[in-house]
């Protein structure tokens, strides 16, 4: 019992793990957190789907391109809004990103209406192994999210882009001193960001269902795993998503399966009391 | 006709009573809160209990209190640090608050809600003019809760917590108690969504979850950015303007008869979306700004200043 609720949780925490370093990115290098990320994984989930079921791509190809279209989407985005607005400080980006997650949730909504869709995912029966059920798309989850960690790992620790991205989200004015063009910089965050989300979102989609609020549910405990890594780090955000992913689950022994979605919001209330620069931040406190 | 004209102009004056309260809380203070519908909510369900109970008076001070209570719980906790959390933990609130209308059945009736709220004054006025009479008492509302902040606004109180929103350094180093100071102003904006909460109760006489959602708290930042960050009568107009366009989208279905209506909210919600982003792009400083005090003119011994600047109060302590 315990143990099958380990392996759900640390699953479902995977699956945030992605959002929530997307989160993490944006924070250390743009400054704002980026409430967008609801939007864009039902973006992501809704591009799976066309890809998937209208188009006929295998979930595999499907899932590659829907990533592809999240990251176009966001560099869109960028030179379009977020670009434009960097002169007037964080919170003018906060709330335009909130603006834009309304706007991609609603574009979905008004193509493809109120209704529930799923993926053509091959279903496969569970596996059994020491006493749990594995489900096939618990497998296909962990596997992609860790292969995309790995990575993202390689890219931020060993090529010239995850040097310049450090150097960018460490100091703007020295970085570009150097020579680093933080535009550049800044689109190709947007791009990976929107890579992110996008599988997310897809991956979600296989977990629950396709519908316009898929991405919104995803929104609090997100932030939480991003807060709980002490924003800006982006192993952080891994282990602050597996947190949250295994306290949700293990939640469950004790309060409502209803208040759920609650428990993130619980954690951040406790991390805030006890220690507010999460677990591997070194956020200063401002005031 | 008339009927759905006094209908709008209620529906207005809810939305301006929780654009103004926004507005004092980000337009003035420069606190981000992403959880208006929950405190909204909590205003409304308190007014629809607490109402039968003890009179409409005592419940919409209620609803006020408790949602003011909750502001400070959060503001505490989040307020030390960069404005980012608070807006992290009051989006966590609003799906918290509704998750507890959701579940709580035996106190809030589920996804039910609770029917039949009496209104102030309903045993003396005659049913066919109770809407009117519902009219005249959220105008009243709207006025009094505008003039107390409009005061406050103006107050060294208000001039402390622009600049603490334009540069929290230098107000600190001048000895202003940042902390206590925004906890207040947050406190201040909560209590009015809690009587925005209340006068939405009272018109709808019944409430249920599904009436505070994403819509209320993005229409209330598209009505302060519209408005101009700060200014009150701004607001009001930025206010009125939108919750218009809102309601005509109502009309859309009789024009454009194959939009259904998921089609419809989506547009509606869509549309906010795009208005809030739209007028950051085009418009950051929004209809009218707040009035701009020019440094000379709070050197210049205050008869003069005054004269120049006709929104100043005719004495005031120079604090900045």
């Amino acid at each position: 019992m315990i143990g099958q609720l380990l392996l759900n949780g640390t699953v479902s925490g995977l699956l945030l793990a992605l959002p929530a370093l997307a989160v993490s990115l944006t924070f250390g290098i743009l400054k704002f957190p980026n409430f967008a990320v609801g939007g864009s994984l039902t973006l992501g989930a809704y591009a799976g789907w066309v890809f998937n079921t209208q188009l006929g791509f295998q979930i595999v190809g499907a899932s590659l391109l829907a990533a592809a279209t999240v990251a176009l989407v966001s560099v869109l985005l960028d030179v379009a809004v977020f670009g434009r607005l960097r002169e007037q400080g964080s919170i003018a980006l906060m709330v335009a990103s909130m603006g834009v997650s309304l706007i991609l949730e609603n574009l979905c909504r008004f193509g493809f209406g109120n209704a529930t869709r799923s993926l053509d995912v091959d279903v496969a029966r569970p596996l059994r192994w020491a006493g749990l059920r594995i489900s096939h798309e618990q497998i296909v989850t962990a596997a992609a999210v860790l292969g995309c960690l790995v990575l993202l790992h390689l890219v931020l620790r060993t090529t010239p882009l995850g040097r310049a991205m450090r150097a960018v989200a460490d100091n703007p004015t020295l970085a570009a001193a150097r020579g680093i063009e933080r535009e550049v910089i800044v689109r190709l965050t947007w791009a990976i960001i929107g890579l992110l989300t996008g599988l997310a979102g897809v991956l979600a989609a296989i977990d629950r269902a396709v519908e316009p609020l898929v991405g919104w549910s995803y929104q609090i405990p997100v932030f939480a795993a991003a807060i709980l890594g002490g924003l800006g780090s982006p192993l952080g955000a891994v282990l602050g998503a597996l947190a949250v992913g295994l306290s949700e689950e293990l939640a469950t022994l004790v309060v409502p399966t209803s208040y759920r979605q609650a428990v993130s919001f619980a954690v951040i209330l406790l991390l805030l009391l006890v220690r507010s620069q999460g677990l591997l931040g070194a956020r200063a406190v401002r005031k | 006709m008339t009927a759905y004209l006094v209908t709008i102009l209620v529906i207005v004056a809810i939305a301006t009573l929780v654009g103004l309260a926004l507005n004092f809380q980000w337009g003035c203070a420069g606190l981000v809160n992403f959880g208006v519908a929950g405190f909204v909510a909590l205003g409304a369900y308190a007014t629809a209990l607490l109402t039968p109970v003890v009179g409409w008076f005592a419940a919409m001070l209620a609803a006020a209190a408790l949602s003011a209570l909750l502001s400070v719980f959060l503001a505490l906790l989040s307020i030390r640090l960069a404005d980012d959390y608070l807006a992290i933990v009051t989006l966590g609130f609003g799906e918290a608050v509704r998750l507890v209308l959701l579940n709580e059945g035996w106190l809030t009736g589920g996804a039910l809600g609770i029917a039949g709220i009496p209104r102030p004054f309903a045993s003396l006025i005659a049913p066919e003019h109770a809407d009117f009479a519902l009219l005249g008492f959220a105008v009243a509302l709207v006025g009094i809760v505008y003039i107390i902040l409009e005061a406050l606004v103006r107050s060294p109180f208000g001039r402390v917590l622009r600049a603490l929103r334009d540069d929290p350094v230098v107000a600190a180093s001048l000895a202003k108690p940042v902390l206590i100071l925004r906890i207040k102003a947050f406190a201040v904006g909560g209590a009015v969504m809690g009587l925005a909460g209340a006068m939405h109760a009272f018109y709808m006489t019944y409430i249920d979850p599904s009436q505070f959602t994403a819509i209320t708290t993005s229409y209330a930042f598209m009505a302060v950015i519209a408005g101009g960050r700060g200014s009150n009568t701004g607001l009001m107009i930025g206010a009125g303007t939108i919750m218009l366009l809102l309601e005509g989208t109502r009309f859309l279905k009789d024009l454009i008869p194959a939009l259904d209506g998921a089609q419809i909210a989506a547009l509606r919600l869509g549309g906010v979306g795009v208005g809030i982003v739209l007028l950051l792009l085009l418009r950051p400083q929004g209809l009218l700004r707040e009035p701009q005090r020019k440094a000379a003119s709070l050197l210049a011994d205050p008869e003069r200043a005054d004269a120049a600047d006709p929104s100043l109060p005719a004495s005031h302590p120079q604090e900045i």
